[in-house]
């Protein structure tokens, strides 16, 4: 059906179209070609074959398909046959429509052309009419064009004459406006006719003209007069010409005088304020700040006030638009100026509340120009200058702090006479640590204070404020252990550059100092920092300018551990420095005599005097600064623990002697071994922070040094006796300053030995001789003492 | 204690020993000499010799030696010379001695003397070879005076070239030789370190606020040696800069006797203390470049700096250490009551 369909309007279409080879409606030459080529049996192309076309049929088909397809051609062309005939029908009607319609036409047109005659005619007649009209009107009518523009003229002429009365009028309303617009109107005028008929006009007028622009002057000037007529007048000047930069620049020079006397006012202010904090009691800071807040001149003479500037710039901003890059410099300049007053005046110590009442009222002023003034961006040109005010001031208190915890720690270098000495290194002690745990809880209250602030300004900066007390924090303890380093002399290495640190050297540093650095470091590890950490917490946390990444500026627990390592530090720095001097005195008691040429011991030796004086400093320091042990017999387990290993012992060596014959080796082997777990668990034990840890350590500190001399010599057999003489002496005093009489014994038993190691002839002292020598000593090192006292 | 045990043990010395040194001229054998002290009876020198499985420290001779022995060296050019100090009673004396031919019979012959080191009128302290080849001459160190001598091997003469004393006030103990320079020599006075030039002998520089128990030059770098000091522990020196040292380390808890770098890696650094412990320490000395140019701020706080272990496992206090120049990864220590024990630290050498 669509074949059939296609294929009827194709010869339709080629029946009406001009060109035969376009019935195919798609591609003209292009499409006639792949026709040509098209398949023989395709019956609509226009090279149909009908000879090919059947042959092929009658190869294609059977007979059965040849009829059928006859019959569809039979009635295709019956089809066709009809559509032609339709065709033609339809043709044949449109033509004879065409035909009537012209013929009507014709009938029409007959009638019009007499209409047409007549309508000219009357045209005719009718201009021939008004051309007499006009003709006799046209004299009269030149007549009043002619008086019209003559009245023009002597009304132009009447106002120039009237001009210099009309201007004095107006001048004398204020009406400078219309004054200025009579005057613009005529100026042409009288630059024609000027020089000749109006001379005395034009002169009149511009005498008038001059007073205006006087007047208008002095109206810009007057600061009394509306800014509107100010910026009116401006325009008013600018329309005659008048050179107004000019003005504009004395105005602005005007400005920056009166800005220039409040920034002078300001140094005063300031100046005075200092002068009053330096003079006066605390009270009156509040005063200061009042004179801040008002800004008044002492003098009172002219009331200079920012809100005034205000207001003059904001007249200025519409007098001269243009202006407006010279009036941002100057204001940033004059704040510029004021917050450099204040961080002037934090490089002093000052309060927060101080510090906040100054930002507050330069915000106010602040605020009052923004809005005058935007594009100056002073508030961020504020947040700038708060940012480094405050953090200047952060980092001033702390370097403050760090200041006062020097000095309190240097209350204890000077020792001036023995009554005060007993406890300056006690109140050293006692005072610094006040110093840093009030000074710290002091200077987070201060900060607090910046933080809990509305201004809007600090708001902005309270995440930097957190950081900054953070990082205050962690610079501050780290500068503090710094100090406490250089403070015995161990500077150095963390103070390269400063040369006051160097001069400290290791012996002249105070061992007492020494002491109270290692206590102070654990208060501050136990106490002091967990209590600002808790202060942080509560009331510093977020922050988080600084990333997180770098996690929280204050890290507690990196500070602890520095000051644990310090503390210990400290602690094995004193007992260092203690056994050190002691080490001294031991070693010129064993190099000086000559050991195998020893006479007989007459006395105990002196150098136990020394020692046991020298322990006695030792324990009047240390009873100053650290607490007791509590448990105060607890080292006795120990040492029991230790003489049960050398008791011990005993099987051991009963199996080593088995296996060794030789009869000197087994002794000194069981020597050995007798020793060996004693001597780890008593000498080496970490120290503590209590008295008799520190003691007991540096006694045996000391008992291993002489241990050691004594194995570096070689003595005779009086030499060996001297030996065995003042350890025998020393036992007991040395038991009154620790309780741990079994280590104690066990190491004068090792000194004792090791003499008689190194003995050629090892045969000691007889019991009562060694009881007498050591009772005449005790007897008159206790007369020595009642005479001391009694002196 | 000492189950963590992992050296190998050498208990062939009977008596009381303070001196051992590494056998560095011996190329074929790790093996150490160690001189033992005793007041009372004879005196022996082992050679001992680490099995080459180095699983067993075997006793390769065993000399007697006349008096007891406070100061041991080997030679560093050939591997049957050594030195010693010794005092009996009043005498002292210090000589060279070589092990004679063993052929096999191991048993206690006895040493050759070559020379004897005869013009001391103080107690000598010690003996020192130049450590970095063959040289013929030797330093003597005695309380006041320091003695160059020329040694004839072959002749057995030993001459004194030059003499230098410290005077009264000075009492040295010790010294060491700088193995960068032959005419460099560090000596251990009471409270400084002192520097001469042997050419002229005279004092070229010092150290000052050093009470140095022992000293050493650091093999591979010039200008730098490493102190022991009774209170500051242990301490580098630059001695370009002797004001200030470069490093400290803590060091032992009592004394700190006697300190060696490794002779291959010389970061590592062994010390050994009257606590009766061997401290292995990591101590980047300042290379070349940043000796002059980085302040010494940072240095002590580099956190590469540390202790490596604590060889805990002695008896009584040790004054005897040596690296094995063979194997620079064992070392052997010696402590008072005779026990050599020889550790590997192969586990801490970084490649």
């Amino acid at each position: 059906m669509d074949e059939k369909a296609k294929r009827t309007r194709e010869l339709l279409a080629s029946f009406y179209s001009t060109d035969p080879s376009a019935g195919g409606g798609a591609g003209v030459g292009s499409a006639a070609s792949p026709r040509k080529m098209a398949s023989p049996d395709s019956i609509n192309s226009p090279s149909f074959d009908p000879d090919v076309y059947m042959s092929l049929l009658v190869q294609k088909l059977n007979l059965e398909g040849l009829l059928q397809k006859h019959v569809e051609m039979a009635a295709e062309i019956k089809n066709l046959d009809t559509d032609l005939q339709m065709l033609v029908y339809e043709n044949y009607n449109k033509f004879i429509n065409a035909t009537d319609t012209i013929k009507r036409m014709k009938n029409n047109i007959v009638g019009m052309e007499a209409n047409m005659e007549q309508l000219l005619a009357k045209i005719t007649s009718v201009q021939s009419k008004s051309d007499l009209v006009n003709t006799s009107l046209f004299e009269k009518r030149e007549h009043i064009e002619k008086l019209h523009r003559t009245r023009n003229l002597l009304r132009k002429v009447q106002f120039i004459y009237d001009l210099p009365t009309r201007l004095a009028k107006c001048i004398k309303a204020e009406a400078y406006a219309d004054a200025v617009r009579f005057f613009i109107g005529s100026k042409p005028i009288f630059e024609a006719y000027g020089d000749s008929s109006f001379q005395d006009c034009k002169r009149a007028s511009e005498e008038a003209i001059d007073l205006v622009i006087k007047n208008l002057q002095a109206k810009i000037y007057s600061d009394s007069e509306p800014i509107e007529a100010r910026a009116e007048a401006v325009v008013l000047l600018k329309q005659l010409n008048f050179p107004v930069d000019s003005l504009k620049t004395k105005l602005l020079e005007k400005l920056e005088d009166y800005l220039m006397t409040l920034q002078d006012e300001h140094k005063e202010t300031g100046a005075s304020a200092l002068d009053t904090l330096e003079t006066s009691e605390p009270s009156d800071i509040g005063k200061l700040s009042d004179t801040i807040l008002s800004l008044k001149t002492p003098t009172g003479t002219h009331m200079v006030s920012v809100g005034e500037v205000s207001k003059i710039i904001r007249a200025y901003l519409i007098i001269f638009p243009d202006s407006e890059r010279r009036l941002i410099e100057l204001i940033q300049e004059l704040f510029t100026k004021r917050y450099g007053i204040i961080e002037r005046r934090v490089k002093e110590r000052m309060t927060s509340a101080d510090i906040l009442k100054m930002i507050r009222v330069i915000w106010e002023d602040v605020t009052l120009m923004d809005e005058v003034l935007a594009e100056a961006a002073l508030p961020a040109f504020s947040l700038e200058a708060a940012r480094s005010i405050i953090r200047q001031f952060i980092s001033t208190s702390f370097s403050h702090l760090l200041l006062e915890v020097s000095e309190a720690l240097a209350k204890s270098q000077p020792m001036p006479k023995k009554g005060s000495e007993e406890s300056s290194l006690q109140n050293a002690l006692e005072g610094s640590k006040k110093v840093v745990i009030q000074g710290s809880l002091d200077l987070l209250l201060e900060f607090r204070q910046l933080l809990d602030d509305n201004l809007e300004l600090l708001a902005k900066l309270r995440d930097l404020i957190v950081d900054w007390v953070q990082e205050g924090f962690q610079g501050f303890f780290q500068k503090l252990d710094e100090l406490f380093l250089a403070l015995c002399g161990r500077g150095y290495i963390a103070n390269p550059d400063s040369s006051v640190i160097d001069a400290i050297q290791v012996d002249k540093v105070q061992t007492g100092l020494v002491l109270v650095l290692a206590q102070l470091s654990v208060f501050i590890e136990q106490i002091a920092i967990p209590k600002i950490m808790e202060e942080i917490a509560a009331s510093f946390s977020g922050g988080g300018a600084r990333g997180y990444e770098h996690g929280p500026a204050f890290v507690p627990g990196e500070i602890c551990r520095i000051f644990r390592s310090a503390g210990e530090r400290f602690l094995l720095l004193y007992i260092n420095m203690k056994t050190q001097k002691i080490s001294i005195l031991l070693k010129k008691r064993f190099t000086t005599p000559n050991w195998i040429k020893h006479k007989e011991p007459r006395e105990v030796h002196m150098f136990v005097d020394l020692l046991l004086q020298e322990l006695e400093a030792v324990g009047i320091e240390v009873r100053q600064i650290l607490p007791q042990g509590l448990v105060r017999r607890h080292r006795h387990s120990d040492s029991t623990g230790s003489t049960n290993s050398s008791r011990s012992n005993p099987t051991r060596e009963d199996k080593l002697t088995r296996t060794n014959t030789q009869r000197v080796r087994s002794q000194f082997l069981e020597s050995h071994l007798a020793k060996l777990f004693e001597q780890k668990m008593e000498i080496f034990t970490k120290v503590q922070y209590t008295q008799e840890s520190v003691i007991s350590t540096v006694i045996k500190f000391c008992l291993k040094s002489l241990q050691e001399f004594v194995r570096l010599q070689t003595f005779n057999r009086s030499g060996f006796q001297q030996i065995q003489l003042d350890i025998e002496f020393l036992k007991n005093p040395l038991k009154e300053f620790v309780d741990d009489d079994a280590a104690i014994d066990f190491l004068l038993k090792e000194v004792i030995g090791a003499a008689h190691e190194r003995c050629l002839d090892p045969i000691p002292l007889e019991a009562p001789i060694l009881d007498k020598l050591i009772s005449t000593k005790i007897s008159k090192s206790r007369e020595e003492n009642q005479s001391s006292s009694l002196a | 204690m000492r189950g963590a045990s992992t050296g190998i043990v050498y208990g062939g010395l009977k008596y009381q020993a303070r001196c051992i040194a590494d056998v560095k001229a011996d190329t074929d054998h790790t093996s150490f000499l160690a001189g033992t002290l005793s007041l009372k009876e004879e005196n022996e020198v082992h050679l001992i010799r680490l099995s080459p499985p180095g699983s067993e420290l075997v006793c390769e001779g065993l000399f007697y030696h006349p008096n007891e022995i406070w100061d041991l060296k080997s030679c560093p050019f050939n591997p049957r010379i050594f030195s010693t100090v010794f005092t009996l009673g009043e005498t002292y004396g210090a000589s060279v001695w070589q092990i004679p031919e063993l052929n096999g019979q191991s048993n206690a012959p006895q040493l050759e003397q070559l020379v004897s080191l005869n013009e001391h009128s103080f107690k000598i302290k010690c003996v020192l070879w130049w450590p970095s080849g063959k040289y013929d001459k030797l330093i003597s160190i005695d309380e006041g005076n320091l003695f160059l001598w020329s040694i004839d091997a072959s002749n057995k003469m030993a001459k004194v070239i030059s003499q230098e004393s410290v005077g009264m006030l000075h009492n040295l103990s010790g010294g060491a030789w700088d193995p960068h320079d032959r005419n460099a020599v560090a000596g251990i006075c009471d409270s400084s370190l002192e520097f001469w030039d042997l050419r002229t002998m005279k004092k070229t520089s010092s150290i000052e606020q050093a009470h140095a128990r022992d000293v050493e030059y650091n093999p591979k770098k010039q200008h730098l040696l490493v102190t022991a000091e009774d209170v500051s522990g242990i301490r580098l020196w630059d001695l370009r800069r002797p004001k200030f040292p470069v490093k400290e380390l803590p060091g032992h808890a009592h004394w700190t006797w006697v300190i060696r770098h490794n002779p291959e890696y010389n970061e590592l650094i062994l010390s050994a203390g009257t606590d009766s412990t061997v401290n292995l320490w990591l101590a980047h000395p300042p290379g070349a470049d940043d000796s002059i140019s980085e302040s010494p701020v940072d240095s002590p706080k580099r956190p590469k700096d540390s202790l490596l272990n604590s060889y805990t496992d002695y008896e009584d206090s040790v004054y005897g250490l040596a690296w094995s120049t063979r194997e620079p990864s064992v070392f052997a220590s010696l402590s008072y009551d005779g026990r050599v024990v020889v550790e590997s630290v192969k586990s801490y050498i970084r490649k």
